[in-house]
């Protein structure tokens, strides 16, 4: 794709460890549309967040490319030019570790705001009330310390240094996951917002299915450090494909009866995740899956279009068409 | 009086708080409660609510100080559990009452194999019921245990420590550590909140198979609302401390009273992909100084003078749906 902000071709991130070397991530590839919103769900274990630190150079990839806005990007953060850094932003899973617990929330926000050098000494109070405007908190925040903030509001000071270098590209590391589900909902809200005041682009990362249907535009899964099914949101909910994202879709618990009538037919989920250290040969997937065939426990599948935008990776649908 | 009896557990107008340097935490506010024999009921509520409070005052595990116990009563078969003498106590929690904890690694002695600690519980068990066990017996028994809750390999896992194995496997030994010995009611405190869905399926679909073997009770506390409507027939909302509405899992969740219920349903995120609500506005109040009257007025967007004045009744709608709102008194 010519026109889309972000590419990721067969990115690959080994971590050597005595107990031999973890493929983290093992040849993903996917891309990004401008002002879209791209939902990568996984396990835990899954290599979800690895991806995101390759893409915001916390990782420097070992083999692969990432192209952003037609510059290849794949090398150390050091290395990184200081513009593509303010152009690409993260926010943490965790807020209550991600916020320096010494430093007032203004020091917080006034760090990216040096770095980058966006506004003189004189400016930079102003622009950080500005900031804290934008993720609807009061200016008085300037001098409380983090430990004073509930859950929702750390992240929302995340957010908000995560926007103070104005950004394109935003990941989003399960931003929500560890909230309350009212506060969550204030959360997305705010970040559905800002996308469309300031048109940002965000990776967002999650392990919250009934989430992604209302907030992403496509939805990739992952399964030790592969995509297994990229498709657009509508399509992904209606005609789920690989087994996995159906065991995933009709494990997950909801709330009212017409949900319900949505879910794949059931399918008992067993086993786990297996240790990244020695992925099963094949299709990694093929220890828990329901149809798994003789030649599934040798053969890596290929990833198939099955139509526009619809990829999938599994041999089910390589040997029909 | 004879509602008393036919509950397993019976908790009435318990008030708890915390002395702690700041001052008193006022957090159980006259918590009314009960588990009929046989029962899957839920308490819901966010964090910070009282949720876990309430369980360990059940089980009388709360450390005192800092926690004060105001007033009220735990009535287990029609016996309080505050005023029990301690070797009663012990004996209600060796043969009759289990209790999952949230935080696995945490409830698990990282020094002990899991065959320790599981053997250690029989152990016990035997010993306070006069049964004669042979080593091998406790161990068969342990293993069996550990088989029932879909661990693969147990005999391996007798041997390893907690670190050794991945948080869904903690978490069953923990499941296994509960049910090793024969009980009537479960206290599972948030028993899957750190588990992927795939095992969170997995375990809790475990979880009520072993209930209903036993015809046992199983108090579920979480703040998932779905994992309440999958698997639990009553459900209790918490807000700040006491119950704000009450009834038929399949009732509240299709017609819910309180606004605190409506509003935390509207912000799950649904499959049906209609968008997000907007949540509800604020947070759940400080302890120490706690609102007036109706503890969710702050933030409620039918507030009205009287909620700021009185606490409201539990008022009963239907048969089996209580409420706590001024909204539907006359």
């Amino acid at each position: 794709m010519s026109d889309a902000i972000l590419t990721v071709e067969n990115l690959k991130k080994y971590f050597p460890t005595r107990r031999g070397t973890v493929k983290a991530v093992d040849g993903v590839s996917f891309f990004t549309m401008p002002e879209e919103t791209l939902g990568l769900v996984g396990e835990s274990g899954s290599g979800k967040t690895t991806v995101a630190h390759c893409i915001a150079g916390i990782y420097a990839p070992t083999d692969g490319k990432i192209v952003f806005k037609g510059t290849c990007i794949s090398q150390d953060f050091r290395k990184r030019p200081k513009e593509l850094k303010h152009e690409i932003r993260i926010v943490f899973q965790d807020p209550g570790s991600s916020l320096n617990p010494k430093k007032t929330i203004g020091q917080i926000l006034a760090v990216p705001l040096k770095v980058h050098q966006i506004t003189s000494k004189r400016e930079r109070l102003s622009r950080i009330i500005r900031l804290l405007e934008m993720v609807e908190l009061s200016e008085d925040y300037v001098f409380k310390y983090p430990q004073a903030l509930s859950g929702g509001e750390k992240q929302m000071v995340a957010i908000a240094r995560a926007l103070a270098t104005n950004p394109s590209y935003i990941i989003l590391d399960e931003p929500t996951s560890a909230l309350d589900v009212s506060v969550q909902a204030k959360i997305i809200n705010l970040l559905m917002r800002l996308q469309q005041e300031m048109s940002l682009t965000y990776l967002f990362i999650t392990h919250d299915l009934s989430l992604m249907r209302n907030v992403a535009n496509r939805v990739a899964i992952m399964y030790l450090g592969k995509i297994c099914e990229i498709a657009p949101t509508v399509e992904f909910f209606q005609r789920p494909c690989h087994p996995y994202t159906k065991m995933l879709l009709s494990a997950i618990p909801v709330v009212s009866e017409e949900e319900k009538l949505l879910k794949p037919e059931k399918i008992i989920p067993r086993g786990e995740i297996p240790s990244p250290v020695n992925v099963p040969l094949g299709c990694s997937f093929h220890l828990r899956c329901p149809e798994a065939r003789e030649f599934c426990s040798y053969l890596d599948p290929e990833v198939v279009q099955l139509n526009a935008g619809h990829t999938v990776r599994c041999h089910l649908f390589t040997s029909k068409s | 009086m004879e509602k008393k009896t036919e509950s397993l557990v019976h908790v009435q107008g318990l008030s708890v708080g915390f002395r702690v340097f700041e001052g008193l935490l006022k957090v159980l506010q006259e918590l009314s409660l009960q588990i009929r024999p046989g029962e899957r009921v839920g308490l819901v509520g966010e964090t910070r609510c009282g949720k876990t409070t309430t369980m360990k005052s059940i089980l009388r595990v709360l450390p005192q100080p800092p926690a004060v116990l105001f007033g009220g009563e735990v009535l287990y078969r029609g016996k309080d559990v505050l005023k029990m003498s301690r070797r009663a106590i012990y004996q209600l929690r060796r043969s009759s009452i289990a209790a999952i904890f949230q935080d696995p690694l945490q409830a698990l002695n990282p020094v002990f194999t899991v065959g320790t600690q599981l053997t250690d519980i029989v152990r016990d068990w035997a010993a306070g019921t006069g049964k004669k066990m042979s080593r091998k017996e406790i161990f068969q028994r342990c293993v069996e245990a550990l088989a029932q809750t879909g661990m693969p390999d147990p005999e391996r896992i007798m041997t390893c420590y907690p670190i050794q194995l991945s948080g869904g496997m903690r978490q069953r030994v923990c499941i296994a550590a509960a049910l090793v010995r024969p009980i009537e009611l479960l206290l599972a405190d948030e028993p899957t909140t750190n588990l992927d869905v795939t095992i969170q399926d997995q375990i809790l679909r475990k979880l009520d198979e072993l209930v209903e073997e036993r015809g046992m009770s199983i108090l579920l506390i979480t703040h998932s609302l779905g994992v309440v409507m999958d698997r639990t027939e009553r459900v209790y909302i918490m807000y700040a401390g006491s119950i704000v509405e009450e009834g038929q899992t399949k009732e509240i969740f299709a017609n819910p009273l309180h606004p605190y219920t409506k509003g935390l349903l509207k912000s799950a995120p649904r499959l049906t992909g209609e968008g997000i609500s907007q949540g509800i506005p604020g947070r759940v109040p400080s302890y120490l100084d706690p609102p007036s009257g109706c503890r969710f007025h702050p933030r409620c967007e039918f507030s009205m003078p009287i909620c700021q004045k009185e606490r409201p009744p539990l008022l009963t709608m239907e048969e089996s749906h209580q409420v706590a709102c001024f909204l539907y008194q006359g």
